[in-house]
């Protein structure tokens, strides 16, 4: 299995726990023989590297350096993520399985991917912009919030940490419940889930 | 045909989407291409009442949901709105089985649509810039005009080949993002001569009644009423005109220099002699371009100028000013007259020759309007276009893209 992960944070970039995380799973991966690449972001850790892992990364910076918000940094930095991953994508074969992106940064990205080429993704959901930002309707919050429901109706599946994460995705977005996986790190079947789950989006469910 | 050629162009206008040129530009260009044999899909951003799919004369054109996302600002929902148009435009030339040889941006509006696109789909792009941020602002003076002039220097950089519609846009786009001289290349803006081949001559003579004595001789200002239209330079120039030919100045147009200039005329006592009409529909415009005695381009700015090439396909003699792209639509003392930029006197001498000579007139008349034919015709720039096409496409087949 080939697959490609798509975050905006991973080693040596940290923001948050998210950056660990990716490093782990990633890892974890490659050691059950799934051909993993990650695509980031680096301001100028550019370009692609093997790590000692085995975990194939490439690091993409913003073309556009000035900015007047998330959103406009955002959105032309997924058409580098989209490069990035068109590139692995084409370098092998167009034989990629899917992608699996993290939080609502790379949507864009993982959505032209799969109406252009047919790759699945899943949708992995560390937070929403409803808790991050509670009770905020600005057209900022509003757009990051459009952004999440693409995702979420473009995803072949999603996948959180928690019950109380997958029922708050369904109470939100309409999501159906049975789209929304829950595969948490902390029990001992983790790395088990997550591969059954990569199996059951493989080759495409909208195809079936 | 087997191996049609076939384009996808991205435009944020499109007719009935009407906001500034580029939509006359590419609704043009996509059909004499198509005419052509050039296979072509335009998308497009929607317009209410405007269909989502449709063919219009042999052009497949895509409406996508543009408002789909909100957005806090101008710039963020132009992002936005690509983040759509590609994830639409995705799913089409998937659909079509990915058979688009070329993507055609038109200017930064559509720029990171295109750019997805070309490496997600690994076919060459080209982008047509019809102004840059840095002309438009005559400088760079805020974030947000930093990011665009940046997203447009991505564009040209991704790009395979640049399109200017004029050579002074081509020397200022190379100027404004360090471009390579072979990267450029220049095709016109055309005008489309049948409109104005359509309504009759002989109409003028009971149409001009309307705006002038029959004594009186008709000239004409199309645009905006601001500064760098010159249109104060023309007002300017009026009485110098009128100490040797009786004429009428009608003037077409709005803009926030409306009141200044009515006050200028008020205080030469001239109201009789400059009719301001404000804005006219397109068949009243029509008829005053074909039956004006000389049209007047005074511009102090001008990226390209096509007011003065809608005058001359009216056949209708032009007076311009030699600046930007008039100085190219327009050779001196051939096919018009050029006067020096803000300059009421010059001006004023121009116009006063071509009223009073009446075999210049002519003159002008005619060798204008065979260069309009000859240079600003659709069906020429579409041919320039179709060679840029397969220009690209040869390199790209060497490519290892291929």
């Amino acid at each position: 299995m080939r697959v490609i992960i798509l975050s905006w944070e991973f080693p040596p970039r940290v923001v948050g726990k998210l950056a660990e995380y990716i490093n782990a799973l990633s890892t974890q991966l490659v050691k059950n023989k799934v051909e993993t690449y990650v695509v980031t972001y680096h301001d100028f850790l550019t370009g692609t590297v093997e790590e000692a892992s085995g975990v194939k990364t490439v690091r993409v910076a913003n073309p556009v350096r000035t900015h007047i918000g998330v959103l406009t940094w955002d959105l032309t930095l997924n058409q580098e993520v989209e490069r990035a991953a068109a590139n692995i994508y084409y370098q092998a074969n167009k034989q990629i399985d899917l992608i699996n992106v993290y939080e609502w940064h790379f949507i864009p990205a993982a959505v032209t991917l799969k109406n252009a080429l047919n790759v699945p993704f899943v949708y992995s959901v560390e937070s929403l912009e409803d808790h991050r930002s509670p009770n905020s309707n600005t057209p900022y919050n509003m757009s990051i919030k459009s952004i999440e429901w693409l995702g979420f109706y473009e995803a072949a599946r999603v996948s959180v940490k928690s019950d109380w994460m997958r029922d708050e995705i369904v109470r939100i977005y309409n999501v159906p419940k049975e789209k929304v996986k829950v595969v948490s790190p902390s029990t001992p079947s983790w790395i088990k889930d997550v591969l059954e789950l990569y199996n059951s989006v493989a080759g495409g469910l909208d195809s079936e | 045909m087997k191996n049609e050629l076939s384009v996808m162009m991205f435009s944020w206008e499109f007719p009935p989407r009407v906001i500034g040129g580029i939509s006359p530009h590419v609704y043009f260009l996509s059909k004499s291409l198509a005419k052509n044999g050039v296979k072509v899909h335009v998308v497009t951003c929607d317009f209410p009442g405007a269909p989502a799919h449709e063919v219009i004369d042999g052009v497949n054109v895509y409406r996508i949901d543009s408002y789909k996302n909100p957005a806090p600002d101008f710039a963020t929902w132009v992002y936005l709105m690509n983040l759509n148009m590609q994830r639409e435009a995705a799913a089409i030339v998937n659909k079509l089985g990915g058979k688009i040889d070329v993507f055609h941006a038109h200017d930064w509006l559509v720029a990171t649509a295109g750019i997805g696109l070309k490496h997600v789909f690994r076919k060459p792009l080209l982008v047509t810039m019809h102004s840059t941020e840095i002309g438009r602002r005559d400088g760079l003076h805020t974030d947000t005009e930093k990011m665009i002039h940046e997203t447009e220097a991505w564009l040209t950089y991704e790009a395979w080949k640049v399109i200017c519609c004029s050579d002074y846009m081509v020397s200022h786009v190379k100027w404004a993002f360090g471009l390579p001289e072979d990267k450029l290349v220049m095709i016109p803006n055309g005008v489309n001569t049948h409109v104005y081949e359509s309504s009759e001559k002989e109409a003028c003579e009971s149409f001009r009644t309307k705006f002038a004595l029959p004594e009186e001789k008709f000239v004409l200002y199309v645009g905006r009423l601001v500064y760098e239209k010159g249109i104060h330079v023309l007002i300017n120039a009026v009485p110098k005109v009128l100490e040797k030919v009786n004429a009428k100045f009608i003037i077409i147009g709005s803009g926030y220099m409306k009141e200044q200039l009515l006050n200028i005329v008020r205080s030469m006592r001239l109201e009789h002699k400059v009719l301001f009409m404000g804005f006219v529909d397109d068949e009243t415009l029509l008829k005053l371009q074909k039956c004006a005695d000389v049209s007047v381009v005074p511009s102090l700015f001008e990226p390209f100028g096509i007011v003065a090439l809608e005058a001359m396909a009216a056949k209708s003699p032009v007076v311009v000013s030699d600046t930007g792209g008039l100085s190219e639509i327009v050779d001196h003392d051939t096919t018009g007259f050029k006067a020096y930029p803000n300059n009421p006197d010059s001006l004023a001498w121009g116009i006063t020759k071509i009223l009073l000579d009446e075999n210049y007139r002519n003159y002008i008349r005619e060798n204008a309007y065979r260069k309009v034919q000859e240079k600003y015709d659709w069906e020429k720039i579409a041919q320039q276009t179709k060679a840029i096409y397969k220009a690209v496409l040869g390199e790209y087949s060497k490519s290892f893209w291929a």
